[in-house]
């Protein structure tokens, strides 16, 4: 009887996930969809031709006069520009399923699946640490606050609030002014040293024989790393803090706590009670907010020459290149709703109560 | 509402914030009074000045000279003239000019750097400004020639006479003045006081500052009026009417959530074109992109009071809908709306300054705005060369602007939710 | 345990971050690399040389002042300072035919692929064909004006010059330009990438010239390709290089690499200069004397004073005169000499520029060479300096353009005159230059305001030959070249781009002058010298006078500033003749061949 009961209830959960998840997909093949059709439609109504931008670079100088409209003609078929937009779109979300972006307008021909996937590790291995450091560090530094009070409440948590009103290009801008530019501390500019080059290993014996040169590598990009990454961090954990203090705050008011004190239950064991439970709100936020750090960070690559998305994107809207736009916009839309829906996985298996919500 | 509002009040984090806050704007409304004008008319020919007071070196020499010798104020101060020959030729020219002498062979080991005159025999006997040694970089050279006109300008006496060309072309001395003579800044017509310098165009930075904060206080409010109202009729329809309605509501919302916000941002910005791009324009399209999060509090909100005994019995009293709405729904969420209200506006302005950098903000002839501010100080590479004055007060302004709004919020918060009360 | 998940999850990114470049390192030194900054903008795209858009401005690169020489070379190298061409490729003196028809140029004997074979007349011919046949900027470029090339025996060629109706060269100015800008490139391998691609002219032009990651395209050049990716471009010294020949430099190149980082923006590359990981900078750098004034770096410039570098380019504000109040001659000039040129050059040059009155306005750049084309008493009283409003008024006042209703503003045929000055977003010192335009007109009660659209949209609107949105909109025309000033005179005023779509080329506001015309048609085949400056003077004057544009300030056309941390004696003002074209373009190049390290 017991055991029929435990096997109908795991099936029910089992089922209740598989449902949660379904929807979830669901959802976000839907967003995909609609983000695909935004990033091509908005960017191509901006008025100005990039064809025309294009020739005219490429026949500047000449004093012939009929040359300029026969490369215009000829560029105009070949990015398709002549042909209707719905024309176009469709073309484009054909590609795009191939993983072809078209060709770069202000880098042709460079592929613009080349612009992107030179970039897009840059960023995704700078931001995911540093917006799950500045997550760790903001939980802990709220929860503290919450609990030990006095100078955390009142003097660390204010400034920590402070850093994050500054806007992240501008965190950028003053760590670049005092740790590069003043103090020498960091490299100027780039992912790793400007005398250094990466010749490629042909052979697994290459990796061995270069080892030292590869670990020298690996200390450069590291050295590289380090004023973008903070300048992503200082800035993000007062707002991590300040949720997680008033949630901690909020559970050590609650009536549990004063139960368990008053049945005489180790405060130890309470705080580990009541920081589990501040934190689980605190998943959700990090999905709230991964949209709205993405972008100020972007900004801030471009500070420091990083070759990452921002500095593709900064370039791709100084030139109208529309065809990098799109894609820059994409990919970080998809890497945003991909960590939403590893996030709302996580979530589903480290909270009950969503299991328990999909029963109703 | 008195009492509540005499609650806000006593929160310190909300005094602080909401304190900051007025400060800011009553300097921003005030100082304008005090310094009126165009705040951009191009004050300098060129741009970067330091902050501090000008005086017109024309007009100071003209009220010295003008006075009869008995009426001149004349000071003797303690070290004026160390402090004169170090403006002229500064104790690192000195080095340089032991560093040259060592580079061409003289022995140094006995040469005093403060022992000026010893100094200059050694400078004139081997510097010639004709023959660039071998070895000696070109910057290095020009330095050495630089000290070299420095020298030569090196004055024995303490007076000094200006000439004027008369009638005839012949110049003739109009009048002379001493190295001890003074002159007080009021006496002098023309003198400018910028208290953070110039920018690159030239124009008086605070001057510049002020108005910008202006403007970008002003798009925040409209981004932010914006965003709330949308967020408060999506949050209220989704939550009361429910529903497909609902459902509708609530998927728009979690797309705008997972598309970044600052994707969308550029994007609109992007297609909507430079011309178009006006301060309200900007204002609105970063309103348009922003409601979702008062859209979700405010549903969520919603659902919980649906159902409370007395929405039920307005519904049972036949009320409409739109009365339901505002007088049994509205008073029990107006806190979270204002909180809200305010991040918005707060958002909204950070929102601003980061699409003036990708130089997707307004247009920028008319009006200045904390991003276009920084955005040309960027541009003109005020932070690379050293003009900290045209860059760190904004930056300083966004964020005393923005955490003075954050202050503001977690202040309410604590208010409105006693359970968060220490 | 968390935190430790946490850490190990960043460790791992890290990792594959590096693993993702899968690559090892290896340091280039220092002391033997030569790094520039301002010239290289985001990834290279390709290494073929007849390709199109290459993006690859350190290898495959026609600057005005002269082609990047460092990968493949042209016949001749021009310099700027004295106007001549000095042979690279070439052997001696080109030779003209009696009616200026034919040129005639010979090839070094010691001139030799990296492959070690010899560069042929044939080789000459078989770039020429190709260029014709893809369409790339040497057969566009010059398609006009070249015939076609004969050649001769194996070190002798022929370049014929397409003739107009009477049997006159279109313009013998042009061959030279052709000599001195064109990329030589191997026939042998022209004709493998012919058999390899076929009749695809669109994958050739697209062709990367590199098989399995190698550089695989045959030069003459002192430097090939040696890495590149999205950060960075560098180059290797060939040490067989034919050069080093007595014929030509007698030794090789100094830097054994040459570098070029990838930086972000403007001020990331002058960070990198002023740290010393930049030698040479082609970025307009305001105030650049603070560098060595100020922050006491060891940084100088071709010139000690300001203007600190050669001008060779005018930037200038264009009049539309489709708009009918533009139309009136005193309208224009009236509101080109209320102008402030000297805040112009004081904000957007930090006064890198020689003023108006240093060098009086006409149609030449500041260089002696084209300074002594023109008469300079004859046109004394039509130049000016700028700032003469009440000249300006006067001028307004006596042609009828007058405020007659009283509201400060004056009105034609009735209506206020609304005018505006345009350049596109981001183009600082540009910005800046129609910021003071829009406060001249103002001073004279003409309405001007600024618009600065996305470039695109200019770009778009500009070259259109019936546009009326834009009335005072910049652009630069030519800046030196052998066949200059004749190409920039002509670009300013020729009626010939008038209605033409798509115009790139030069006179943007459809000005048109039967005499102008004329003239511009007998320069390229003058030979007599008062002949030349007497005909540049009448073109000057009716410049001055109708005033269908004007120039804003004198220019840089590259950019040039170097950091001494490392290598010394780059060109200057020191009698070398070697213009500060980057060490790199047209003779220019020579610098490289001086250079020294500091220290030794």
């Amino acid at each position: 009887m017991e055991q029929q009961k435990t096997e109908k209830k795991r099936s029910r959960s089992r089922k209740g996930y598989v449902k949660y998840f379904r929807k979830k997909l669901i959802w976000f093949v839907l967003t995909l969809i609609i983000a695909v059709a935004l990033n091509f439609i908005l960017p191509r109504l901006m008025p100005g031709d990039p064809v025309q931008a294009m020739t005219g670079k490429l026949v500047a100088g000449t004093t012939s006069n009929t040359i300029a409209k026969e490369m215009y003609e000829r560029y105009a078929e070949e990015f398709g520009t002549n042909k209707p937009l719905f024309q176009q779109f469709f073309i484009y979300v054909g590609n795009v399923m191939k993983g072809n972006f078209g060709l770069s307008f202000s880098e042709y021909p460079r592929p613009v699946s080349d612009v992107v996937n030179s970039a897009v590790w840059w960023t995704v291995c700078l931001q995911i640490p540093a917006i799950i450091f500045s997550w760790i560090i903001g939980n802990l530094l709220g929860a503290v606050a919450a609990y030990r009070k006095k100078v955390w409440d009142k003097a660390v948590m204010p400034f920590t609030l402070f850093l994050s009103a500054i806007p992240a290009f501008a965190m950028a801008v003053i760590l670049f002014v005092i740790f590069a530019v003043t103090l020498k501390w960091a490299p100027i500019s780039g992912g790793y040293a400007y005398d250094m080059i990466p010749p490629a290993i042909n052979s697994f014996g290459d990796f061995f024989a270069k080892f030292p040169q590869i670990m020298k590598l690996i200390g450069s990009v590291l050295e590289h790393y380090q004023l973008p990454f903070w300048s992503i961090v200082l800035i993000s954990i007062g707002g991590q803090a300040v949720g997680m203090r008033s949630m901690s705050i909020y559970e050590l008011n609650a009536d549990y706590v004063k139960y368990s004190r008053f049945m005489g239950i180790k405060d130890r064991k309470i705080v580990r009670y009541v920081f589990r439970n501040a934190m689980l709100p605190q998943v959700t936020g990090l999905t709230m907010s991964i949209g709205t750090s993405v972008g100020g960070s972007l900004v801030a690559e471009t500070i420091f020459s990083y070759p990452g998305l921002g500095s593709a994107m900064l370039k791709a809207v100084t030139s109208s290149d529309y065809p990098v736009i799109s894609a820059t916009t994409l990919i970080i839309t998809i890497m945003v709703l991909i960590c939403s829906l590893m996030l709302d996985v996580i979530y589903a298996v480290i909270d009950p109560r969503v299991k328990a919500a999909q029963f109703d | 509402m008195r009492h509540m509002i005499r609650n806000v009040f006593h929160s310190p984090k909300f005094v602080w914030g909401f304190g900051i806050f007025v400060f800011i704007l009553i300097f921003c409304i005030v100082y304008p009074l005090f310094n009126p004008g165009n705040p951009l008319e191009m004050l300098q020919v060129g741009g970067f000045a330091a902050p501090g007071t000008y005086v017109n070196v024309y007009d100071t020499v003209a009220a010295d000279i003008n006075k009869e010798e008995t009426l001149k104020i004349k000071f003797r101060l303690p070290g004026a003239d160390e402090k004169r020959l170090e403006s002229v030729l500064s104790a690192d020219d000195r080095n340089t000019m032991l560093k040259f002498l060592a580079k061409v062979g003289v022995d140094t080991s006995e040469v005093d750097v403060e022992d000026l005159d010893q100094l200059l025999e050694l400078w004139e006997k081997y510097f010639d400004p004709t023959s660039q040694p071998k070895g000696i970089t070109r910057a290095d050279w020009n330095k050495y020639k630089r000290i070299n006109n420095a020298i030569n300008r090196i004055s024995s006496t303490d007076r000094r006479s200006v000439s004027e060309k008369d009638q005839d072309g012949q110049m003739a001395a109009v009048g002379d003045f001493s190295s001890i003579d003074y002159v007080s800044v009021d006496e002098v017509a023309n003198h400018i006081t910028l208290p953070l310098g110039t920018d690159n165009f030239g124009r008086d930075m605070l001057k510049e500052l002020v108005s910008a904060t202006l403007t970008s206080v002003e798009m925040g409010f409209i981004a932010g009026t914006v965003a709330t109202i949308i967020g408060l009729l999506f949050g209220l329809l989704a939550g009361y009417v429910g529903g497909v309605l609902d459902d509708i509501i609530t998927f728009i919302t979690n797309l705008f959530t997972v598309i970044p916000g600052f994707v969308l941002l550029i994007l609109i910005s992007f297609s909507i074109g430079q011309e178009q791009r006006g301060v309200t324009t900007v204002a609105l399209v970063i309103g348009l992109t922003g409601w979702t999060w008062t859209a979700r509090s405010v549903r969520s909100q919603v659902i919980s009071l649906r159902n409370r005994d007395h929405v039920n019995l307005s519904k049972l009293s036949g009320h409409s809908l739109f009365r339901i709405i505002l007088s049994d729904i509205l008073p029990y969420i107006m806190s979270y709306v204002v909180m809200a209200f305010i991040l918005q506006v707060s958002s909204g302005i950070l929102s601003e300054a980061q699409l003036s950098l990708l130089g997707l903000g307004p247009k920028s002839t008319e009006t200045p705005t904390l991003g276009l501010m920084m955005n040309w100080s960027m541009l003109y590479k005020a932070h690379t060369s050293g003009y900290w004055w045209a860059y760190f007060p904004i930056i300083l302004t966004i964020a005393g602007v923005s955490f003075s709004l954050n202050l503001m919020n977690t202040g309410l918060d604590q208010v409105f939710n006693p359970a968060l009360r220490d | 345990m968390k935190k430790l998940v946490a850490l190990l999850i960043a460790l791992a990114m890290l990792l594959a971050c590096v693993g993702a470049l899968a690559e090892t390192v290896t340091e280039i030194p220092r002391n033997e690399t030569l790094y520039f900054a301002g010239q290289q903008w985001g990834t290279v795209a390709s290494w073929n040389p007849i390709g199109v858009n290459q993006n690859n401005s350190m290898a495959i690169a026609g600057n005005e002042g002269g082609y990047r020489t460092l990968v493949w070379e042209t016949l001749y190298m021009y310099n700027p300072l004295d106007g001549g061409l000095y042979p690279l490729l070439a052997d001696g003196e080109y030779a003209w035919n009696e009616d200026m028809t034919e040129l005639t140029v010979k090839i070094k004997e010691a001139a030799k692929w990296n492959d070690g074979t010899p560069v042929t007349a044939d080789d000459v011919k078989a770039t020429w064909d190709v260029g014709l046949y893809l369409g790339n900027s040497t057969g566009n470029g010059y398609k006009d004006f070249v015939a076609g090339i004969e050649v001769i025996d194996a070190k002798t060629l022929k370049i014929v010059s397409v003739k107009n109706a009477e049997g006159a060269p279109a313009n013998p100015l042009k061959l030279l330009d052709f000599i001195s800008g064109t990329p030589i490139v191997q026939g042998a391998w022209i004709e493998s990438v012919k058999a390899a691609f076929g009749d695809d002219v669109a994958a050739i032009q697209t062709y990367t010239g590199m098989e399995d990651g190698a550089f695989v395209v045959p030069h003459s050049g002192p430097y090939t390709r040696y890495y590149d990716d999205d950060q960075k471009v560098i180059l290797v010294r060939d040490d067989n290089y034919w050069g080093q020949d007595a014929s030509m430099w007698g030794k090789l190149p100094v830097p054994k690499y040459i570098g070029h980082a990838m930086y972000a923006d403007n001020p990331a590359g002058d960070a990198a200069l002023k740290a010393g990981e930049v030698d040479v900078s082609q970025q307009f750098i305001s105030n650049v004397q603070d560098l060595w004034l100020k922050d006491e770096l060891p940084i100088s410039t071709y010139y000690e004073e300001a203007p600190y570098g050669l001008c060779l380019t005018m930037p200038t504000g264009w009049y539309n005169l489709n708009l009918p109040v533009l139309q009136i001659p005193a309208v224009r000039k009236a509101i080109a000499i209320a102008v402030d040129y000297d805040a112009i050059i004081a904000s957007a040059m930090t006064n890198q520029s020689p003023s108006f009155a240093d060098v009086p306005r006409s149609l030449m750049n500041p260089t002696p060479g084209e300074q002594a084309l023109y008469d300079h008493e004859a046109v004394k009283d039509l130049q000016w300096a700028g700032l003469d409003i009440e000249g300006a008024k006067a001028m307004l006042d006596e042609a009828g353009i007058v405020d007659a209703d009283g509201d400060g503003w004056r009105e034609y045929n009735g209506e206020k005159i609304s005018l505006n000055a345009v350049c596109p977003q981001g183009w600082t010192d540009w910005e800046a230059s129609m910021e003071i335009v829009a406060a001249a007109g103002e001073k004279i009660g003409i309405e001007i305001t600024t618009l600065f659209p996305t470039a695109d949209q200019y770009y778009t609107v500009f070259t259109s030959p019936v546009q009326t949105e834009y009335a005072i909109f910049m652009w630069s025309p030519a800046a030196a070249s052998p066949s200059q000033p004749w190409g920039r005179v002509y670009g300013l005023m020729s009626s010939s781009f008038k209605g033409i779509e798509n115009n790139w080329s030069g006179n943007f506001g459809q000005y048109e002058n039967a005499e102008v015309d004329e003239i511009l048609a007998k320069i390229p085949t003058m030979s007599d010298e008062n002949e030349i400056k007497a005909a540049y003077t009448r073109l000057v004057e009716i410049y001055l006078t109708e005033v269908p544009s004007f120039s804003l300030m004198y220019r840089p056309s590259v950019f040039c500033t170097y950091n001494e941390t490392v290598w010394t004696n780059f060109p200057s003002d020191d009698g070398r003749n070697i213009p500060p074209l980057d060490c790199t373009d047209g003779y220019g190049i020579a610098a490289l061949y001086d250079l020294e390290l500091v220290g030794e």
